[in-house]
């Protein structure tokens, strides 16, 4: 075991390699001038000339990447070129919330998901399957943003139970945060139980038309027995990959969501970053994401042989 | 199998908790929000630090905290702030202020020179990176010989030639209207702390992309009278402003209506929807003395020709266009100074009838035989975006292919500042002088690509215009560039807009102003 993930985590060299050279350079080829976002439109040569050399941007390409490189190495991710913040510390300040939404949501996500899913190819063509087919359709189709701003409208707006604007951090008041991200969170839980629901029915579906489902009916077993110890775990597995990818995916930010509900996240900070080319929040940004994909899939892989003992480690 | 059946008993467990706890949840109901009057930022402040690191934003919010010797009133002109008064030399090269007596800076120290020579000595040294510097320059409008203090209550400025526009630059908000600081607004080594200014208001809490927090100063003294643009009375009814960072506008709308929110400045005109009409909020439209403009692209090989530029601007109705694009909320204006100018007369009141007939001919003596322009444009502001593509379907009408390159803001940005464009929708934040505003369009093309009309009598006149502070002379200046203006089509001004605002009935006292620019002082709550 502890040189499989030995050997998982020296593969991600390469794949974090790649991903420094790559968002170093793409951010670069996007036309646009962080000193002239910075200065303004009615700025002049001279002035320019002497922010970008502030900023570093006056070197030539290998230069500032080798610099980079050399101080990321270090975990020093250098300074936002807007605010002169130290980008590790503003990453790892912004993913704290976000991955605080992400990790409930996708939790409940699984948990609607594994039990929908599997009651639904269960009583398969029946009517609860039908229902619960037809309402992971409609969620696979409302778009985060639209269902956002309804949440906000009903629970903000009309009855006026939750908060949603003026988020107020955990370190001032655990209530008010929580109550802060409850639409962020149902928004992205609804969005996210739909593709898994339909993947869950789909291979339990698989799972329960195998012989050994026939088994364990023909031995006795009652069907909450059949459909816990023998579907369940053999029917989950795939879902637990796709649980992964959508981990990697949210906890690199959730952008719309925190946009609507004026979350501080990582997400948010990231498009605002791209926007105003803060060249080295973004490549902080997108490595740090690169990383918790990495790791998030390197987990879901080890958490593979709890649910399923033939997968093992080797 | 044990394990997976206790993990789905885990799960399932987990899913009940959570479901009781977002429940409980929301049978709470969220703190009351205390006296704090609250206004919506779209997006954050860039710094702390007056005049450098800034942006519209970082200008309004940090103009309640600094003030300057002098500010500009609500008709652009210079009013007295922190100088009581001053005098001009008969050469016009010194300006000798004095200062209030009867004011203090947020951390308790009196204003005298010395606070004065150190902030303005800071804004001319090169490493402050002062946005306004150059115009202290070679080629600004003067350069600064010498800052004297005969007393402790007095500062002579002493400048290379004759500058009228030298108050009107130290009053510009991108300029952090020169406000004074305390030197222990920066540490030992020179490096920026925080605004220790003069303001109504002093710097509380900035939580980065949050919100930026102001406490009223106790100790400030106001000038007499009543609020004017910047200058004038400047009371803090208030105790404490908070700016929340809202970029989206739905939640910005619905926090106003909900009444989380107490005022939301600076509304796109299609975001009223929802807004206007109900008792509970007012609703407020002041013009504003920006301009959205076409630029064209002289030299390119096909735009170079004047009768082919003619032909696009004949092309345009301005009138029927900001109609459309501004909900009705626009004014049509052809000259680049704006409708709310006091320099606004008959010659700037004319307007390009559209004329499709014509520019066909003009197009054909021309010989353009629909060849494509790029029409570069960027949704920064959904006018931005609108206009463009209205121009796109008039042009359309006598034969002209215009083709719409949407970027984004930083690329919109670096496109127009280096010139690589041929026709591009770009709009112009308020100036308060209408020098400043020709002066967007004038310069030498070679030196700054991103001005459009290079002309030498054209910059000869801009010069002119400089030249005298007194409106009488200055105005049939203004009046031929116009003219020439509309002849030469650099570009082609389209309309002025609106600052529209919407505040919930319990303020008090909230008034826009043309420089466009948000003051939360004489802002009270019921």
């Amino acid at each position: 075991m502890l040189s499989y993930i030995l050997k998982r985590l020296l593969l991600t060299v390469p794949t974090l390699s790649l991903v420094a050279v790559a968002v170093f350079l793409l951010i670069r080829l996007i036309p646009g001038d962080p000193a002239l976002v910075l200065l303004g439109e009615s700025a002049d040569a001279a002035s320019l000339a002497a922010m970008r050399a502030d900023l570093g941007l006056d070197h030539p390409l290998p230069v500032q990447f080798l610099s980079w490189l050399q101080h990321a190495l270090h975990g020093d991710l250098g300074r936002s070129i807007v605010s002169g913040e130290p980008v590790a510390a503003l990453i790892l300040q912004r993913f704290g919330l976000t991955a605080a939404v992400v990790l409930v949501a996708v939790t409940a996500a699984t948990v609607i998901a594994a039990s929908a899913g599997l009651i639904a190819a269960w009583r398969r063509n029946s009517a609860v399957d039908l229902a619960v087919v037809g309402a992971a359709t409609v969620v696979l189709a409302i778009p985060s943003f639209w269902l956002g701003m309804v949440l906000l409208l009903l629970f903000g707006l009309k009855l006026g139970w939750l908060p949603f604007v003026g988020y107020i951090p955990f370190s001032e008041s655990a209530v008010q945060a929580m109550l802060f991200l409850v639409m962020p969170v149902m928004t992205l839980t609804i969005t996210e139980s739909g593709v898994l629901t339909r993947m869950m029915r789909s291979s339990s579906i698989d799972v329960l038309q195998l012989d050994y489902v026939t088994h364990a009916r023909a031995k006795g077993l009652s069907e909450r027995a059949v459909l816990t110890r023998h579907v369940f775990p053999n029917a989950f597995a795939p879902t637990l990959t796709l649980v992964g990818l959508t981990l990697g995916h949210l906890l690199g930010g959730i952008a719309v969501i925190e946009t609507v509900f004026t979350l501080p996240g990582l997400g948010r900070l990231m498009v605002d970053s791209v926007l105003a080319r803060d060249y080295p929040v973004v490549q902080g940004c997108l490595l740090f994401t690169a990383v918790v994909y990495v790791v998030v899939n390197l987990v879901v892989d080890l958490c593979y042989p709890l649910f399923d003992p033939r997968v093992t480690a080797r | 199998m044990a394990r997976s059946a206790h993990l789905a008993h885990v799960l399932g467990t987990l899913a009940v908790s959570g479901a009781l706890a977002l429940g409980l949840l929301a049978w709470q109901v969220a703190a009351a929000t205390g006296a704090v009057l609250r206004a919506r930022l779209k997006s954050d402040i860039v710094s702390t630090n007056p005049g450098t690191r800034r942006d519209e934003n970082t200008d309004a919010v940090l103009l309640h905290i600094i003030e300057g010797l002098v500010a500009s009133r609500e008709d652009g002109s210079p009013g007295p702030m922190l100088a009581s008064r001053w005098t001009v030399s008969a050469d016009g090269r010194v300006y000798t202020f004095t200062l209030r007596s009867d004011v203090v800076f947020h951390n308790g120290a009196p204003l005298t020179a010395a606070e004065v020579i150190w902030s303005l000595q800071r804004y001319l040294n090169p490493q402050t990176r002062w946005r306004c510097l150059a115009e202290f320059g070679d080629h600004g409008i003067a350069r600064v010989l010498s800052i004297t203090a005969p007393d402790a209550h007095t500062v002579v400025i002493t400048l290379d030639r004759a500058a009228p526009m030298f108050l009107t630059t130290l009053v510009r908000a991108d300029c952090g209207g020169t406000g004074i600081l305390h030197p222990d607004s920066v540490d030992a080594d020179g490096n920026w702390r925080a605004p220790i200014g003069t303001g109504p208001f002093e710097l509380g809490e900035w939580r980065h992309n949050q919100f930026i927090e102001l406490h009223r100063f106790a100790h400030y003294s106001p000038l007499p009278g009543v609020r004017d643009g910047n200058a004038g009375g400047k009371h803090a009814l208030v105790d404490h402003i908070r700016f929340l960072i809202i970029p989206d506008s739905s939640a910005a709308r619905a926090a106003l209506i909900r009444g989380s929110l107490d005022i939301l400045d600076n509304l796109a005109a299609s975001e009223l929807i929802g807004i206007r009409g109900r008792p509970d909020i007012k609703f407020q439209q002041v013009p504003i003395l920006d301009c959205y403009a076409l630029l064209l692209q002289t030299r390119d090989p096909l735009l170079s020709d004047v009768r082919l530029r003619t032909a696009i601007a004949l092309t345009i109705d301005t009138a029927g266009l900001t109609k459309a694009i501004t909900w009705g909320t626009g004014t049509a204006d052809n000259s680049p100074i704006p409708v709310a100018s006091p320099f606004y007369g008959a010659a700037e009141a004319h307007i390009r009838q559209p004329d499709v007939a014509q520019a066909r001919r003009l197009l054909r003596a021309a010989g353009y035989r629909g060849q494509p322009i790029q029409l570069v444009t960027s949704r920064r502001d959904p006018e931005m975006f609108d206009t463009a593509v209205v121009i796109q379907a008039m042009a359309a009408q006598a034969g002209i292919q215009l083709h719409i390159d949407l970027v984004d803001w930083p690329a919109h940005l670096s496109r127009y500042t280096v010139g690589n464009y041929q026709l591009m929708v770009q709009s112009f934040s308020a100036r308060l002088d209408p020098a400043l505003s020709f002066g967007i369009f004038i310069g030498d093309k070679r030196e700054e690509p991103r001005k459009v009309w290079d002309t030498p009598h054209s910059r000869e006149l801009l010069a002119q215009t400089m030249a005298s502070a007194e409106p009488a002379a200055r105005q049939p200046v203004f009046d031929a560039l116009t003219r020439e203006f509309l002849d030469e089509v650099p570009a082609v001004v389209l309309f002025n807009s609106s600052r529209l605002a919407a505040v919930r009935s319990n303020v008090t006292g909230y008034q826009n102003w043309t420089a466009a620019q948000q003051r939360l002082w004489g802002v009270g709550l019921n």
